[in-house]
């Protein structure tokens, strides 16, 4: 993108700020809304805003184009959680998984703290956002466990695996899976990567680069992809201590970022909103 | 972008973070004419590293056959390719353009993904040579049919690329001694550092969901010992040590001495601006064109220097002090037809003949009583 397309870019989203019904509305509904999907009928009534977003423009690397023009998005709570429905084409499901295979993905963030929210580009020093990032590829994890390389690759034929033995002879039963799992950098590293999903995970960031996954946060989502569109219910409760807060009644702000796997995209290079969106919970 | 001086292309070139050079600099100095593809290296790398799931066909050390082989396919020819046509004139500064100059205004390097398949064959090529040996060929010097082995590690780069492509900033440069590692607990598998190296040392690991590659070894170099590559040559062709700048070059240091001092050993692909930290000493009978494609122009100098070391009894010394100690060399001297290697302490640690004595056994071994068989 050229430094002409970005200022252009900021302008435009510059006057869709001032737009007086621009934003997303979350109505309460008397449902609960933690475990909903997306095929629910509760989502009939809800407003929908149709979200545009752009090709990542600050970062480098960064996607030559946008992939994802405009994603469709609902939201509805019940006064302790609160569910977002986003909507996207995506012409083909990824789920990641092998080298150079990227995950399908989506985004939701939320500033941490009152007052001006920080810098749309996840946040700043000093003042973080909060983000809660789904994953086809985490998706899967959720519903079929953690893929072994078999999985991954179902005609490969491993001989062995270091502490992993068919017959372990006066070894058994003291080999434990901390011992076989020195041999795997990441998981011995304790990388959140490298260990079983959720579905979703909830991050803090300070700016680019800068992101860590939030340990034992109960936020869900559930992703449907079908004739080349993905359906996503992310759900979260409305506080959260230490990270985001919305309260019914107080403005808030969010914002989106998709990621289409087949299309290379992953990390800094995925489309997002270029500036924050009014969140209102009603 | 920060102007960065880069010793290799003799010139300033863009990097998008600035100069900032270890204390002291991880390197290894390959003699290409006695690499035999036995790949002990790689085994040695491989039982200590990289036995574990995800990591089935994961090399961080390889031995692959030049021209043909390549681990990943056509790593080599294909960054070329990308970078497109450049020039680099003898006795000048290279004045192409590096990976970084040469980059898409989206991307900090130019580079390619490599698919899944690409890593599947790390022994493609071996042995394969350059021409077609015909009935009633003969070997002439320099051969015109020829090929050579090329062993590579990651070569720690000044410059990484890898490093400069992580929008996660989770590679590093260790200050130390400049060994380039990612960080284990913050990488997230984007596989832009696999994109993004020009010589595909950055490695992705399926199981873990993250990449990987090469860590120098650093706990053994910590301890003041070798990597196992180079520890476990039995071909002898390899030295581990710490290279300086050519501007604090110190003629008693090994591997200062066989770059800056006898120009003997060269970087490979230079051109492509990461300043890497594997040197080699080319093969002397391989085509010239392909080398200084590899090597830079100043190829045939260090073929030259190679060829007179018959006349140089320091440069022999320091030759054979490779793979003589699983020790780091910090100094070596060579005097009275020894040559010693040195600690960071400067005690000895290793000393070997320059010329092994000539030892003459009778063919009869009078206090056993028995005739001396010339088996091994």
């Amino acid at each position: 993108m050229t430094r002409f397309g970005i200022s252009a870019t900021w302008i435009i989203a510059g006057a869709l700020w001032a737009a007086p019904a621009w934003g997303v509305t979350a109505s309460k509904v008397n449902d609960k809304v933690i475990d909903v999907d997306s095929g629910a009928a509760l989502w009939a009534k809800a407003q929908e805003e149709v979200v545009t977003l752009m090709a990542q423009p600050i970062a480098l690397p960064r996607p030559a184009k946008t992939e994802t023009a405009q994603i469709r998005v609902k939201a509805v709570h019940d006064g302790s959680w609160i569910a977002f429905l986003l909507r996207w084409k995506d012409s083909e499901k990824s789920e990641a998984g092998i080298l150079g295979k990227f995950s399908d993905g989506a985004a939701l963030q939320f500033p941490v703290g009152d007052g001006d929210p920080p810098p749309i580009f996840m946040g700043a020093r000093g003042q973080p956002v909060h983000i809660f990032h789904w994953r086809a590829q985490y998706q899967r994890d959720a519903e079929k466990g953690k893929p072994e390389m078999t999985d991954l690759y179902p005609n490969m034929n491993p001989d062995m695996y270091p502490m992993e033995f068919k017959d372990p002879g006066s070894l058994k039963g003291k080999i434990g899976k901390a011992q076989q799992e020195v041999y795997s950098h990441g998981k011995a590293a304790g990388n959140p990567q490298s260990y079983l999903k959720s579905g979703v995970d909830e991050i803090f960031a300070e700016g680019f680069g800068s992101s860590s996954v939030i340990e034992n946060a109960d936020s869900k989502a559930r992703g449907k992809w079908s004739k080349g569109e993905w359906s996503l219910v992310i759900t979260r409760p409305l506080e959260r201590s230490n990270g985001s807060v919305l309260k019914a009644g107080s403005p808030a702000w969010m914002a989106f970022a998709v990621w289409q796997g087949d299309r290379d995209e992953v990390g800094s290079r995925k489309s997002v909103t270029m500036s924050w969106l009014p969140l209102e919970v009603k | 972008m920060a102007k960065v001086k880069n010793w290799q292309i003799n010139r300033e070139m863009n990097y998008p973070y600035d100069e900032k050079r270890p204390k002291r600099q991880w390197a290894i100095v390959f003699d290409l004419n006695k690499c035999i593809a036995c790949q002990t290296c790689t085994l040695a790398c491989k039982t200590t590293w990289t036995s574990g799931k995800g990591q089935e066909y994961m090399f961080w050390n390889n031995v692959e056959t030049k021209p043909y082989g390549a681990y990943p396919l056509a790593w080599d020819v294909r960054v070329l390719e990308k970078l497109g046509r450049q020039e680099w004139k003898s006795k000048e500064p290279y004045y192409g353009k590096t990976i970084f100059e040469g980059a898409d205004p989206n991307e900090r390097a130019v580079g390619f993904k490599p698919e899944d398949e690409d890593w599947m064959y790390p022994n493609n090529g071996e042995d394969d040579c350059a021409g077609t040996v015909t009935k009633g060929d003969h070997i002439t010097l320099p051969h015109d049919k020829w090929f050579f082995y090329l062993p590579r590690t990651c070569a720690h780069c000044t410059y990484p690329a890898c490093l400069a492509a992580c929008p996660r900033k989770a590679i590093y440069k260790r200050e130390e001694d400049g060994i380039v590692l990612i960080d284990q607990s913050r990488c997230k598998g984007y596989g832009e550092c696999v994109k993004a190296c020009p010589y595909k040392k950055s490695m992705y690991n399926p199981y873990t969901r993250i990449s990987e590659k090469c860590v120098g070894c650093y706990p053994a170099v910590e301890q003041g010992y070798q990597p196992m590559c180079v520890q476990n040559c039995i071909g002898k062709i390899r030295i581990m040590g710490f290279i300086n700048p050519p501007w604090k070059a110190r003629e008693d240091n090994p591997l200062d001495y066989l770059v800056h001092k006898k120009g003997l050993a060269l970087p490979y692909y230079p051109q492509l601006g990461l300043e890497p930290n594997i040197y080699y000493i080319p093969p002397i009978h391989a085509d010239k064109s392909y080398l200084s494609q590899m090597f830079g122009p100043n190829v045939l100098g260090a073929i030259g220097q190679y060829q007179a070391l018959q006349d140089d009894p320091v440069a022999q010394g320091l030759l054979l002090l490779m793979g003589s100690t699983d020790r780091i060399i910090h100094r070596f001297e060579v005097k009275n037809g020894m040559a010693t290697g040195f600690d960071e302490a400067d005690d000895e640690i290793v000393s070997v003949p320059v010329t092994e004595p000539l030892m003459e056994r009778k063919p009869f071994d009078e206090k056993l009583g028995a005739v001396r068989q010339n088996t091994p």
